[in-house]
């Protein structure tokens, strides 16, 4: 029982961290298939992540150093909430915001821009688990086309997407095909996020709270974005009008992720989405 | 009354991490020494696991009668059962629940008990999600025919059954995505 808040470490019941830690064991020998679990109500709204922090609760122990992070900033709001309510239940645990540090990282929306290790595990909090429910309503239907791999109404949307804009205008959740059977939703990462999946060395969950679902990527396992032999995958474009890579206007670090703004003078700007990677810049650019 | 250490919270959270990462890396030896204590490893990963949601085949009378109360599960016939707790020295005579083409999650975990893992005569190359190209895994004590059997169950995924092998201390997963390609008798490394 923890001294601060009267709760269980954790703050679930120990019948609750087996259930989604059974669910979780599933995930990983079926990648990419989403297992079923009953989420429990947690003391914040479904929507801030809850099937995320419900994985984060039933894996942490108090050896662990965790890194809570929302669109790449340790200092968000939802970050710092997740990250306080998991410090007051799990007495013991430390908490970082150096990637390379943490053994548990929880995340929103990115994968950090540092290549993540094999005694590393990234919990994604997802909206929408299923990246079938574009093309079909029915959750009865959508689970034998899962089963049976039939994803050809999937590619025939992604079809109609190159005869209307000449390019699959998909921003984020881009639908990506895991270990040549299951198409997952990867969360609403941006698609400069998805390479990272395939034979990642960490092992990667995905929690659903509301939905109710968590999935996996294995370690060492093949993620391929859905695409066309004609129309290849590809990510974000950040060069400007003369074609040069633009660059963190912080940290000036030419290979990652940016975030678009306009500061008050009107002028556009960019910046990292990662702001650890954007401060390991800044000490040492060639890190 | 002092509670044994594989029942308290504590030791499960460990026990379970160290099931992550076995059925993460197939093939890689996981040592449960510092948390099985007195015990053994398949009485470790069932206290870790089980509770009144599950349902638990015994088929070699493995389980003692104190510990069933423990563990909670409903005991079920290995057909049916979601998990199947074994010994790996005799041969299968069951047919376990393979799940179904919408439920897969509903295929059955057999836990396996061999004697030696890590070393031994049977030398398994393994490949698939989760091994970096391929991993060699050495055993001894596992009858062969659920090698055999076991590749019927896992042929048609994402139906099949998802093993996890155990000597006295140490575990490793073979879940149903593991290729295995079976060298019987390949002593030399």
């Amino acid at each position: 029982m923890s001294p601060h808040a009267g709760y269980n470490f954790g703050f679930l019941d120990e019948y609750a961290k087996k259930e989604i830690r059974r669910a979780i064991l599933k995930a990983i020998s079926i990648p990419g298939y989403q297992v079923p679990y009953a989420s429990r109500e947690m003391p914040m709204g479904r929507g801030f992540g809850t099937g995320g922090l419900q994985l984060t609760l039933a894996l942490i122990g108090a050896d662990d150093v965790l890194k809570v992070i929302d669109q790449g900033s340790d200092d968000s709001v939802n970050a710092v909430n997740l990250r306080r309510f998991i410090e007051m239940t799990c007495p013991g645990v430390s908490t970082t915001t150096r990637t390379q540090d943490a053994t548990l990282i929880q995340s929103r929306h990115r994968i950090p821009e540092l290549p993540l290790t094999a005694r590393q595990i990234l919990v994604l909090q997802v909206p929408y688990p299923d990246a079938l429910v574009v093309v079909e309503a029915s959750e009865e239907k959508r689970k034998t086309m899962h089963g049976e791999a039939d994803y050809s109404r999937l590619l025939v949307k992604l079809y109609e997407d190159i005869v209307k804009f000449n390019e699959i205008t998909i921003s984020h959740r881009y639908p990506t095909r895991i270990n040549g059977h299951y198409v997952i939703d990867p969360s609403p990462i941006p698609r400069w996020d998805v390479p990272e999946l395939d034979h990642s060395a960490a092992l990667i969950l995905f929690g659903a709270g509301r939905e109710k679902k968590i999935y996996a990527v294995p370690p060492y396992t093949k993620a391929q974005p859905l695409a066309f032999d004609d129309v290849p995958f590809r990510v974000e474009d950040f060069r400007d009008e003369q074609g040069r890579r633009r660059g963190c206007h912080r940290c000036g670090c030419t290979n990652s992720f940016l975030d678009e703004f306009t500061d008050s003078s009107g002028k556009k700007l960019y910046q990292c989405s990662d702001s650890d990677w954007c401060d390991g810049q800044r000490r040492s650019p060639r890190e | 009354m002092k509670i044994e250490t594989i029942w308290q919270p504590e030791t499960q959270q460990r026990v379970f991490r160290e099931l992550v990462e076995a059925f993460s890396h197939p093939g890689d030896v996981r040592d449960l020494e510092p948390h099985v204590a007195e015990s053994n490893a398949q009485r470790a990963v069932l206290a870790a696991l089980m509770d009144g949601e599950v349902t638990l085949a015994d088929p070699h009378q493995r389980i003692s009668e104190q510990d069933w109360p423990l563990l909670q599960a409903r005991r079920e016939i290995s057909e049916k059962a979601s998990y199947v707790a074994a010994s790996g020295s005799q041969p299968p005579d069951f047919q376990p629940a393979l799940g179904s083409l919408e439920s897969p999650e509903s295929g059955a975990a057999i836990l396996l008990e061999v004697e030696v893992i890590g070393q031994g005569q049977l030398c398994l190359q393994l490949s698939g999600p989760g091994v970096d190209g391929e991993r060699a895994l050495h055993l001894s004590g596992l009858h062969e025919d659920w090698l055999e059997r076991r590749a019927e169950w896992v042929e048609s995924f994402p139906l099949g059954v998802d093993l996890l092998l155990s000597d006295a201390r140490r575990i490793v997963a073979l879940p149903r995505t593991t290729r295995i390609r079976h060298a019987p008798h390949a002593s030399e490394r």
